[in-house]
């Protein structure tokens, strides 16, 4: 799968994972922060947001620090994803 | 005399929340009465997105009677399916994952004490918290729970609340099961139709209620539950129940009847009126919220409003026009799938 057609996938799952249901795929940027000033998402999301990745891409995050250097935007998502994918 | 309702707030599929209009009829939409939900805007965006629709109405109806009181010294509330949406993605999920990877969202969200909890926190309230989930009679249990507290303390003053939402697999269930119509039918011509079941409905009504008669908006002075499908002794169960709780002298002024345009349960609703003077207006409800297991809190709501608000009972709810000189006793009668019935009666206060 081409990067930019995955980063649009990603979205797509990140709003019906999270229920951000008055957002549209185009309404995230590529860059912007997942939390804090960017989409909001809090402690929660960031469960969910791991549970998508072993679900839908095989993926397997156990190290927090790991975690934190993924989770940061939907780019940094998407290069994890493209690396490690299992799916 | 069980308790006394101080303040009432109802998010309906008609304009109960915020400036009520109950003149204009709402219209179903594919046999389904969704509620009209404010925008919430007291909840953030993660708190919100996360709640089910139940835990949301919930939440939204209890909120505007939390906001200048104290806190109540309980939260009982009556649901039967409350977020049954979000359990059934969570048994889904269960499936579809292998029981594996689950998350807790849907989890907590699917059950049904989540509705007094989500309020609880709201109100950082660490008081008595139940939640009755005794179907039919769910709400009619949340009442006597807070009438025997009430009891027990008549200086207590408690939040008590009715919530269901449609959820889609518990409609399709119960259109199988012949609860809601399976022809389209429309809510504004409910009553005309002669087949069985009825339309689907939900909606959150809530209610600060205590011992103290001072400000209040009504007096609920009795309730009972009977379980029978024999409409003779539910006839004599809800004659009983008008003689011993109607004081000397008085009449009940207006019936609020739970008919529903369900062939099956009809014969009960007309026993009840058949108990009745012939000049007892006779209101229905049902065309408004649609049917769902705490529909008589929706009538609670309405009762409250009638007596203690001043507001007038709309044209499209009356099926018998009668004497409206007065109304004192508003009785309350309603069955949820035949075999549960309840009869609230509801008094001005004086």
């Amino acid at each position: 799968m081409e990067t930019a057609e995955l980063k649009e996938k990603l979205k797509v799952q990140i709003i019906q994972f999270l229920n951000l249901t008055d957002l549209t795929p185009a309404d995230i940027k590529d860059d912007e922060p997942l939390f804090g000033d960017g989409l909001g998402l809090d402690s929660i999301d960031s469960l969910e947001l791991i549970v998508l990745l072993k679900r839908e891409y095989g993926i397997n995050i156990q190290d927090p620090k790991e975690g934190r250097k993924v989770l940061v935007d939907v780019n940094t998502m998407a290069e994890y994803i493209k690396a490690n994918g299992q799916k | 005399m069980m308790f006394y309702i101080h303040k009432a707030a109802c998010i309906s599929p008609q304009q109960t929340f915020g400036d009520i209009d109950i003149e204009q009829l709402h219209l179903s939409v594919d046999n389904k009465l969704y509620a009209i939900e404010p925008k919430y805007p007291h909840f953030n965006g993660n708190a919100l997105r996360r709640m089910s629709k139940s835990t949301r109405m919930g939440s939204g109806a209890a909120l505007p009677l939390l906001a200048d009181e104290a806190k109540p010294d309980g939260i009982i509330i009556g649901t039967q399916v409350s977020g049954m949406e979000e359990n059934g993605k969570f048994l889904n999920q269960i499936i579809e994952y292998n029981e594996d990877m689950l998350t807790p969202g849907s989890f907590v969200q699917g059950t049904p004490n989540t509705i007094s909890s989500q309020i609880a926190l709201i109100n950082n309230n660490k008081n008595y918290n139940l939640t009755h989930v005794h179907r039919g009679l769910a709400f009619e249990n949340a009442v006597i729970d807070a009438a025997m507290l009430i009891n027990e303390n008549p200086g207590h003053t408690y939040l008590l609340g009715g919530v269901d939402e449609i959820s889609a697999n518990n409609y399709t269930l119960d259109t199988l099961g012949g609860w809601f119509k399976k022809e389209a039918c429309q809510n504004d011509e409910l009553y005309n139709s002669t087949t069985n079941g009825s339309l689907s409905g939900e909606g959150a009504t809530m209610f600060t209620v205590s011992g103290s008669k001072t400000g209040a908006l009504a007096k609920l002075t009795a309730i009972t539950t009977i379980h029978s499908t024999d409409t003779v002794i539910v006839r004599e169960r809800i004659k009983s129940f008008i003689s011993q709780n109607l004081p000397n002298g008085e009449k009940i002024d207006l019936l609020l009847s739970g008919e529903n345009g369900d062939a099956r349960t009809l014969p009960f609703y007309l026993a009840c009126e058949t108990l009745l003077d012939n000049q007892v207006p006779v209101a229905r409800f049902k065309h408004m919220c649609g049917e769902y297991p705490t529909a008589s809190s929706f009538a609670l709501w309405l009762a409250s409003n009638f007596l203690g608000n001043g507001l007038n009972v709309p044209q499209h709810m009356l099926k018998k026009q009668g004497d409206f000189n007065g109304v004192k006793n508003i009785l309350i009668y309603n069955t949820h799938k035949m075999g549960q019935h309840s009869c609230v009666l509801v008094s001005l206060v004086e």
